[in-house]
């Protein structure tokens, strides 16, 4: 234990300094969040690879928190989605209703080019549409899986820290 | 002839006039009129009561009423107490008949016992003599015995339920007689005075004999543990206006025996006697609250927390034995206040509560809590006066159990530097044994109404349910201004009630107080009606000012929240079983509930689960412990007794002709 503690102490703070931030999307800044943005996580129909680069932009070494972005457990908490994949069949009402369940205003980020343009999965029989179809976005970021480094991005411009 | 004896009179003629009238009326009209005549008895019995607390004594002697010993009829402020109890639960239970009966309870014996029972209720408490006491005990044991059998024809376990009751109550009287008896043995007669002068003579290792004896037939009729075995089971069985009479009356007069006879007529006695009482109480009040939490059934849920309250009236018995025979009159006396308060709001909450459980199985036919629920949008008035019981039984303020607890544990810690190595162990279990029961009731009740009347049906029983007559509901409103009225102005009866325990311990009231609650002697007070302002307030405050605050800004309706599938159902609630299961857990050890899980695979690939079975059962283990090896001793030794009789004429008229040959030597030899 007490090695531990002078490991720590040794070490000392090793996280390299945050890029600048990025300029700050209109709709948040109309928004006004102050700088804190609570965000619930919608999975319309991924095929799981964003969610792992979205669990590696919330893990240590990327830490989106310290820029004011937190994933909470429930929309009615929330001031943006992060919506995953392309909407499914299954999924188009369920992602309209947690876009009714978020107070107003709700911003949503599509993650991934399965949820900007249905990516690869583009016509299948399952697929209603890409998330702009179903619910109106304000964000996209491109990339199949986009890196952390895009997701962390594109939340700080949401955050504007 | 004063207040007292009238108003008795008057209650006794109405008993009589309501079982004449439940025999010679039609069935139409049956249920009102003996239900009205026996509200009217109870309030006669509650006037009496209350006069004889006031200070009214009176007693007669009817000799010629039973054979040999004649009918002592002895009412002090004791008696009183236990006297008006008894008729405010008989009236509101009455009342509360009228309309229950009306679904095949209306019979001619139901209607005619029902008047009996009530009848004895208020004879036992009132009785002057042994031989009095015990007349009236057996006739409240099998008037109440008969009307738990009400609807055997309805459900096979109202048999069961009835042979275990009935096995336990004679068990129970076989204990008192033998206990009265050897106590009234060496007195001029049997009346209280004679036996109490006469008490003294015995010697110790035969008073506590007596005292024992007596705990056991009177601590078996309150469901003291290990003797509760049929309080679970006949109390929910019984008509339920008949169980909020036996759970919240008949319970009492086990209390009022103890309490007779180790105070009253053997004047306190020693100190291991009461701390029998308190170790009995503190563990009846523990293991009541713990089979009550996992109940899934809600009148066993009820009848196991009559066990529990009990346990917490004993308790408060044992300390105030306890406190008195260490020389400590005022804690004495503030333990004893405690406990009989107890009893009086044990009986208001109780009375409420079963009042409305029945009503709850009148609209759905079920007990179960698993399938109940949603009955908040369906009977208001019922789920209103169960949340109102639930939360005087919860012993959170504004409650009647928080206000006697209160004055318990005020006891109990004051107590803690007596003298002795037993007190100053048992004293401080006491605390964390009530402080315990108080949490676990909380979670009791918590369950109780949330998943019985709350969220949305679990059946269609349930969802159809309507709400009861107005006769049931005016039943129910009776018992809740008791209860709420007990809660907020306890003042009103705690000076009486401390009177009354102060002359059983021979000082003087141990409360004060027109509205705050002082207690003599020791520092120490509380203001139910303050107190009550103050949660209300409160609540005021936390559900208006965000009101009046978001008013301001827009609102938008939305859809309730079920995570965007389906719409949420019934299956998704919490049961009863769920709720209790964290507690089960904790109490893994005393409970040892038996848990099956069986997992049919699909037949293809094991890899597969077709379906998932899981079996949960908590037995008691009291009585798998102690009743079965009895049970199973008693069935082998029948066994035995069968080579006896092979149904052979010859060898039976042999046994009778070597029996009187037998007995025939003995006398020539003993001569």
């Amino acid at each position: 234990m007490l090695s531990l503690w002078r490991k720590i102490r040794r070490t000392g703070r090793v996280a390299e300094p945050a890029p600048l931030a990025p300029a700050m999307a209109r709709a948040a800044a109309e928004m006004g969040l102050g700088g804190s943005v609570q965000v619930r996580h919608v999975d319309a129909g991924s095929c799981n690879g964003c969610e792992v680069e979205i669990g590696s932009a919330f893990g240590p070494v990327y830490d989106a928190e310290r820029h004011g972005a937190r994933l909470v457990a429930s929309p009615r908490h929330a001031d943006a989605l992060l919506v995953t994949g392309v909407v499914t069949r299954n999924m188009t009402e369920p992602l309209r209703r947690t876009y009714d369940a978020v107070p107003e205003p709700c911003l949503v980020v599509a993650v991934g080019d399965c949820a900007r343009n249905c990516g690869v999965f583009a016509g299948a029989y399952g697929v209603a549409g890409a998330v702009g179809d179903v619910v109106p976005t304000d964000l996209e970021v491109p990339g199949c899986p986009p890196r952390p480094e895009a997701i962390v991005e594109a939340l700080r411009t949401l955050t504007g820290r | 002839m004063n207040l007292v004896a009238l108003a008795l009179m008057g209650a006794t003629a109405l008993g009589v006039i309501g079982v004449m009238a439940a025999l010679v009326v039609g069935r139409g009209a049956r249920p009102v009129v003996v239900g009205a005549l026996t509200a009217a008895g109870g309030v006669f019995g509650t006037v009496a009561g209350i006069a004889a607390m006031l200070g009214q004594a009176w007693s007669a002697n009817l000799p010629g009423l039973l054979p040999l010993s004649g009918v002592v009829i002895s009412v002090d402020a004791l008696g009183g107490l236990f006297l008006a109890v008894s008729g405010a639960v008989a009236t509101t239970a009455a009342v509360y008949g009228i309309g229950y009966s009306r679904h095949g309870l209306d019979g001619r014996g139901v209607q005619a016992i029902f008047p009996v029972f009530v009848l004895s209720l208020l004879l036992v408490p009132v009785a002057g003599s042994i031989s009095t006491l015990l007349v009236s005990w057996e006739l409240m044991a099998l008037t109440s015995l008969l009307l738990v059998l009400a609807e055997h024809r309805r459900r096979a376990e109202v048999a069961s339920a009835g042979r275990w009751y009935a096995v336990m109550t004679h068990l129970g009287f076989v204990a008192i007689v033998i206990g009265l008896l050897v106590l009234a043995a060496p007195a001029a007669g049997d009346s209280y005075p004679a036996v109490r002068a006469a008490a003294d003579t015995l010697s110790p290792t035969v008073a506590g004999l007596v005292l024992v004896l007596c705990l056991v037939g009177f601590g078996s009729k309150a469901g003291i543990v290990p003797l509760h075995a049929w309080l679970p089971r006949a109390h929910p069985e019984a008509p339920s206006h008949v169980s909020a009479l036996m759970s919240a009356a008949m319970v009492n007069m086990g209390v009022y025996g103890i309490v007779r006879v180790g105070f009253d007529l053997m004047h306190g006695g020693t100190r291991w006697w009461w701390l029998l009482v308190l170790a009995l109480g503190a563990m009846s009040a523990m293991y009541g609250i713990l089979q009550a939490v996992i109940s899934t059934d809600l009148k066993r849920l009820l009848g196991y927390s009559t066990t529990e309250n009990m346990g917490l009236v004993l308790v408060g018995i044992g300390a105030s034995g306890l406190f008195a025979s260490s020389g400590r009159p005022v804690l004495a006396a503030l333990a004893a206040t405690a406990a009989l308060l107890h009893v009086i709001g044990h009986a208001a909450f109780k009375t409420l509560l079963f009042l409305a459980a029945g009503s709850v199985l009148h609209a759905t036919g079920t007990r179960d809590l698993d399938a109940l629920g949603g009955l908040r949008a369906v009977m208001p008035m019922t789920t209103a006066a169960f949340g109102l019981g639930a939360l005087a039984a919860s012993a959170l303020p504004p409650g009647t159990a928080f206000i006697s607890e209160w004055v318990l544990l005020q006891a109990l810690i004051h107590g803690l530097p007596s003298p002795g190595v037993a007190t100053s162990i048992v004293l401080p279990i006491a605390v964390a044994a009530v402080a315990l029961t108080a949490g676990l009731s909380v979670a009791t009740f918590v369950k109780a109404f949330g998943v019985g009347f709350l969220a949305r049906p679990r059946s269609d029983a349930a969802a159809q349910a309507r709400e009861s007559p107005p006769t049931m509901l005016a039943g129910m409103a009776l018992a809740g201004m008791a209860s709420v009225g007990f809660a907020i102005v306890p003042t009103l009866v705690l000076p009486v009630l401390g009177r009354v325990a102060g002359d059983l311990v021979g000082t003087g009231s141990p409360v004060a107080g027109a509205v705050t609650v002082e207690l003599v002697g020791i520092a120490g007070s509380l203001s139910p009606v303050l107190l009550a302002a103050a949660l209300l307030a409160a609540t005021v405050l936390v559900v208006a000012v965000p009101r009046v605050l978001v008013a301001r800004r827009a609102r938008r309706a939305a859809r309730l929240w079920d995570c965007g599938a389906g719409p949420l159902s019934a299956r998704m609630e919490y049961t009863a079983t769920s709720f209790a299961e964290p507690l089960q857990r904790v109490f893994d050890n005393v409970l040892q509930p038996v848990q099956d899980v069986d997992i049919t695979h699909v037949q293809e690939s094991r890899y597969l689960v077709a379906a998932v079975e899981y079996r949960r059962r908590v037995p008691d283990r009291v009585e798998r412990r102690l009743y079965e090896p009895v049970l199973a001793a008693a069935a082998a030794w029948g066994c035995v007794g069968r080579r006896l009789a092979t149904g052979s004429v010859h060898r039976y008229l042999g046994y009778g002709f070597y029996t009187v040959c037998a007995l025939l030597v003995l006398l020539l030899v003993t001569r």
